[in-house]
């Protein structure tokens, strides 16, 4: 696609996503007192839209907008606080799945595209982490046990799970209802439901990533989800700080607007750079993942500076909105709260803000001491 | 391509490409720019860099902002930003360019046919070297309440008052003055002249205050009786103030540039590298921060360069550049010195291990930047209200 036809197909997008995601906070608490499972008629919609795989390359089946799209979508979703796991099963999954020829991960990710079939990555284990170490499950014998977590949904039906084998890291499918897998829900922060699995021996279905292919296509894949997720973020913490604004020009206390207090201007204006800053740093990190000469280590950084900043941003921006609503914002028949909850969830998976800042300052190495890992 | 008051342009930069451009000034720049004046500390006086400012006009580069009619460049806003990072990146030294960058945009909006033949070719000729004179020892981030009087006597105004902060005054030949033509206006900012002064009138004293780093940039200027011609006033009587607010625009871009922040962090490093620190856990994490901090500086003002280069008008939301690069370096500026150690408290070049730091350098920079050209408190206030919308207090 040329550079002003693609322009053009992402100012539509952009348009089409914010006519789509209108903020719905009826819905979210509905789902999230039903137990935060998917809304599948919804993300039967999204799947009708276009945007699961968005990135995926045309030759793999997907529409191959790059992560510039991924972005709209997120950042859209996240301003109207759609609890939908989004990044975890549209964007994670099917990039990872993109990365093997092998038929079976070709037929799945179709299905997936098509929002027939929904994986998720099982790839950290209960302890979490950054890279490939993380993982806990390892393959032996054609077995695989261990544990994974952090998956981001709990209704996947089949998984994408990472296992050590030898000093690699291979990836396999295993349908979710395989013997010897057992799964428990974990609630987070924002009531949607995230799975935790033990596998205790079971065999997988398909090996779709061997142990020299796993590693690399895993960092590719968890690093777009990275920007796309601080692209959710994004949207989210621009919403939250839309709502204390208005909130600040209306509510009057000693016989004006609280937002005419000066102590009060300056803390929403650094609230605001914040927000200007974490979008900037996402900008700049989309444009490092569409320029197809960057490296590995390049998008890493980027990923890690996307990330750092969102999550920082995110949860700083909710605690100031918390504040100058006074104990409106805490309750829960007020919305802010779905946004704080959702930015809770948000801003420490895939690695928080402390953990990234840490990754990109080895990444870029300023005092080139060669650290870089 | 000849341009106004007999300035030559040996091309017409604007039709060379962006990448293209920045080579030709920075092959300039480092063929012709005095190597012992690069990073200096502080300000540079006029003995010290009237050569190389001289230089810069006889190659007709002095006003890289000007229109081609008035003896500028004609550069486009991107080209601008590139040939501020070229000097920037040699280090080359600001001088003191308030005519160029003030005084002289003022006069071409403001002026008449008469006061731009008379006063921009001396600008641009690097003959008149202006000082501005705005703050007022009761009117700092409250300028419209300054009191400054001009009185009018025939054809001259009779100045009297007092100006502080004037960057420079000691080493400047003129000064364009705010000064209050109407004392009874209904509102202070109603009654404000803007008028140009001769350095050398009668009844100017002007006197260099010494600042916290020894240096002695800061000036105060004293009014006594000092006549002025009427011919000196710019615009109407009594509308100086909306001429002084009209400079916004995009030259504060520059401010929020990240490569001062970028080499306080490279200071900090070497701070650092000296005394050890670089693999203990608690400094990595802070400069880790500082480092994405500056990163995220550069975004945004990328971000702001893509808006010039798609010829967009920049709005107030630009001083959130000013705020996040002052108060970043400032910062970085209080690791510096912790990095430092018992060695952070020595003035100057300081031996650390195998090198000499100034240890105490970006901390004195980066104090006055966070108040001059409007505090930052003030650039909040204006993003609070011009882009946040919330009300005013």
């Amino acid at each position: 696609m040329s550079g002003a036809a693609q322009a053009d197909t992402l100012h539509l997008l952009a348009d089409v996503a914010s006519d789509f995601a209108k903020p719905d906070p009826a819905r979210v608490r509905a789902l999230r007192d039903a137990g935060g499972r998917l809304d599948r008629e919804m993300w039967a919609q999204i799947a009708a839209n276009g945007w699961i795989g968005i990135a995926v390359p045309e030759h793999a089946g997907g529409a191959g907008l790059g992560l510039e799209a991924v972005a709209i979508v997120a950042r859209r979703l996240g301003y109207a606080g759609f609890p939908e796991p989004y990044v975890a099963a549209a964007v994670l999954a099917p990039q990872l799945l993109a990365a093997s020829a092998r038929p079976a991960a070709v037929e799945l990710l179709e299905r997936t595209l098509a929002g027939e079939a929904l994986c998720a990555v099982a790839w950290q284990g209960p302890n979490g982490g950054l890279g490939p170490e993380a993982t806990a499950v390892s393959l032996e014998s054609g077995r695989l046990r261990g544990e994974a977590r952090f998956l981001g949904l709990a209704d996947a039906d089949s998984y994408l799970v990472a296992a050590r084998e030898g000093d690699g890291l291979s990836f396999h499918l295993v349908p979710a209802d395989a013997d010897g897998l057992s799964a428990v829900d974990e609630q987070r922060a924002d009531g949607t439901a995230d799975v935790r699995i033990n596998l205790a021996g079971v065999s997988p279905e398909e090996c779709i990533l061997d142990a020299g292919e796993g590693a690399a296509a895993l960092a590719g894949s968890v690093d777009a989800a990275r920007v796309a997720v601080s692209a959710e973020l994004v949207g989210l913490l621009e919403r939250a700080l839309e709502m204390t604004l208005e909130f600040m020009r209306q509510r009057q206390q000693f016989g004006r607007p609280i937002g005419s207090q000066q102590a009060l201007q300056h803390r929403a204006v650094d609230a605001w750079i914040q927000a200007q800053l974490a979008a900037a740093a996402l900008d700049a990190a989309i444009a490092v993942f569409e320029d197809g000469g960057a490296a590995a280590s390049r998008r890493a950084a980027a990923a890690s500076s996307a990330k750092s900043r969102a999550s920082q941003a995110a949860t700083g921006i909710c605690n100031e909105a918390l504040q100058m609503h006074g104990a409106i914002g805490f309750t829960d028949e007020y919305d802010l709260g779905l946004y704080v909850n959702r930015a809770l969830a948000l801003s420490p998976w895939l690695g928080g803000a402390g953990e990234h800042r840490r990754r990109y300052a080895d990444l870029v190495d300023i005092a080139g001491e060669g650290r870089a890992s | 391509m000849s341009g106004g008051f007999g300035v030559v342009q040996e091309q017409d930069w604007d039709a060379l490409g962006d990448e293209e451009f920045r080579q030709l000034v920075r092959a300039w720049v480092e063929a012709n720019y005095p190597e012992e004046l690069r990073f200096p500390p502080g300000r540079l006086l006029w003995s010290q860099q009237g050569e190389w400012v001289r230089a810069l006009a006889r190659k007709g580069w002095i006003a890289p902002g000007w229109p081609l009619e008035f003896g500028g460049m004609g550069l486009s806003p991107v080209k601008q930003v590139i040939f501020a990072q070229e000097f920037e990146r040699f280090g080359v030294a600001r001088f003191q360019d308030h005519g160029i960058t003030q005084v002289g945009p003022i006069i071409m909006s403001f002026g008449s046919p008469e006061q731009r033949a008379q006063w921009l070719p001396p600008i641009l000729a690097a003959e008149h070297i202006w000082a501005q004179g705005y703050s007022e020892p009761e009117a700092g981030s409250d300028l419209a309440s300054l009191r400054t009087r001009a009185r009018r006597d025939g054809d001259e105004y009779v100045v009297d008052g007092q100006k502080i902060w004037t960057t420079l005054a000691h080493d400047a030949t003129h000064i364009y003055v705010l000064v209050r033509t109407d004392p009874k206006a209904p509102k202070p900012q109603a009654g404000i002249s803007f008028l140009l002064a001769d350095l050398a009138s009668p009844g100017i004293t002007v006197r260099p205050i010494r600042d916290i780093a020894g240096h002695s940039e800061l000036c105060e200027v004293f009014f006594d009786g000092v006549r002025v011609p009427v011919a000196n006033r710019i615009g109407e009587e009594n509308k100086g103030w909306t001429i002084a607010k009209s400079l916004l625009g995009h030259e504060r871009i520059n401010v929020g540039s990240p490569k001062q922040p970028g080499y306080a962090l490279e200071m900090v490093v070497a701070v650092a590298r000296e005394r050890g620190l670089l693999e203990e856990p608690v400094f990595r994490d802070r400069l880790a921060a500082l480092q994405l901090d500056v990163a995220h500086l550069g975004d945004a003002y990328a971000r702001y360069t893509a808006m010039l280069a798609r010829g967009e008008q920049i709005g107030p939301d630009v001083s959130m550049l000013k705020i996040w690069a002052t108060e970043t370096v400032a910062a970085i500026a209080d690791l510096i010195i912790e990095a430092g150690g018992d060695a952070g408290g020595l003035a100057g070049k300081v031996a650390l291990g195998s090198t000499e730091i100034d240890v105490l350098g970006a901390y004195y920079k980066a104090r006055p930047a966070m108040v001059y050209a409007g505090s930052n408190e003030i650039q909040r206030n204006i993003i609070a209200t011009a882009v946040l919308g919330l009300p005013r207090g």
